[in-house]
């Protein structure tokens, strides 16, 4: 991958396209990858950091919940417990997700409000409209699903979730690339509610993967860069590699604490 | 002690509440639905505090919040709220 420009979308315009930082894949626990997409959210609000594009893996693997959600009604404890799997809040809403290392990438968009739509499905529909690019050039046909997913044949292939603070936007999301499907319905307590809406006796046929649409195996290297272009795409900008700022880390390490609390995890 | 769920368009609304005659004492909500400002949530709860559990009484509260709040919920709609605290008042009764 080029060092200076990674992704640049010829398209025929006037102006050349607004540059966003892409920063490179990270490894890390839960805790610490919700403090850097909160620092991230909160010094772009403060105009210390650019609008920003991001990947990254969780080690080791998680289960997040979302900002309303009550961790005992929603997550196995003795399951996640026992497979070694952490759990932590996020600050988004939306529902409970299993990351799972091996086969599951994240990613995260921060910027300003102004540079999406007010209107919050329509902000949903551009950055998952990224997402959507993304599929469709590692050769899957996905569209966008109101409110936060997106579907490939039907099924959930990528759920994201979003906060506003400030005047800035975050929204991180999940890519399935091979996850444990049956890890993940042993750690989640799925709603009775939700299930027997949807008129399906079971869970799995719900959700897909990128793997079991394609039928062949594929790195995270390959979706990152699928996923990145579709971004640069959607959102009409280039997206020029960069690292995280001293100043975005050091906040980061100020605010790891909190989601690592017992406090913040049994809030609700 | 009541509790019930209800599938709204967006989202799972679980509500746990208690009663003090007709009257709610205790609520907590959470689930899987989106609010804009997050915060918003715990004004919502004191808000339906001292609230009679009947369905206009209800709907007025919670109608209130969202005007005096600007919240938003996308595809959650002050009746749902409605709809789950009445589910999770009658299994408590």
């Amino acid at each position: 991958m080029n060092s200076s420009v990674v992704i640049n979308i010829t398209r025929k315009r006037e102006n050349p396209p607004t540059k966003w930082r892409l920063l490179p894949l990270r490894v890390d626990d839960a805790f610490m990858s919700m403090a850097i997409d909160e620092a991230l959210l909160k010094l772009n609000a403060e105009g210390k950091s650019p609008n920003t594009v991001r990947f990254w893996r969780w080690l080791p693997s998680t289960v997040s919940i979302g900002c309303f959600q009550s961790v005992e009604r929603e997550v196995d404890l003795g399951t996640a417990k026992k497979y070694g799997v952490d759990v932590v809040r996020r600050i988004t809403g939306g529902g409970a997700v299993f990351h799972d290392y091996d086969g599951e990438l994240t990613y995260s968009v921060v910027c300003r409000q102004d540079d999406v739509p007010d209107d919050i499905i329509e902000s949903y529909k551009l950055i998952c409209g990224g997402l959507v690019r993304g599929f469709e050039r590692l050769g899957l046909r996905a569209e966008f699903k109101s409110v936060n997913d997106v579907q490939v044949n039907g099924k959930k292939i990528s759920g994201s979730a979003q906060t506003r603070r400030l005047g800035s936007v975050l929204q991180h999301g999940t890519v399935l690339i091979d996850p444990d499907v049956r890890l993940m319905f042993e750690l989640l307590k799925v709603s009775p509610e939700k299930i027997s809406d949807k008129f399906i006796s079971s869970v799995y046929e719900r959700v897909t993967t990128v793997v079991r649409e394609l039928r062949r195996n594929l790195g995270f290297d390959e979706v990152m860069v699928a996923m990145s272009e579709g971004f640069a795409d959607a959102l009409g900008v280039e997206l020029v590699e960069g690292e995280l700022t001293r100043k975005e880390l050091e906040l980061a390490a100020l605010l790891k604490p909190k989601y690592a609390s017992e406090e913040w995890l049994k809030k609700r | 002690m009541g509790y019930a769920e209800f599938k709204a368009p967006k989202g799972v609304i679980k509500v746990e509440l208690e009663l003090s005659g007709d009257v709610i004492s205790l609520i907590s909500l959470s689930g899987d639905f989106f609010m804009y400002p997050e915060d918003a949530l715990e004004e919502l709860e004191r808000t339906l505090v001292s609230v009679r559990t009947d369905r206009g009484s209800l709907l007025e509260a919670v109608r209130r919040f969202y005007d005096s709040t600007g919240v938003r919920t996308p595809m959650v709609e002050p009746e749902h709220w409605v709809e789950a605290i009445l589910r999770a008042a009658g299994g408590s009764r």
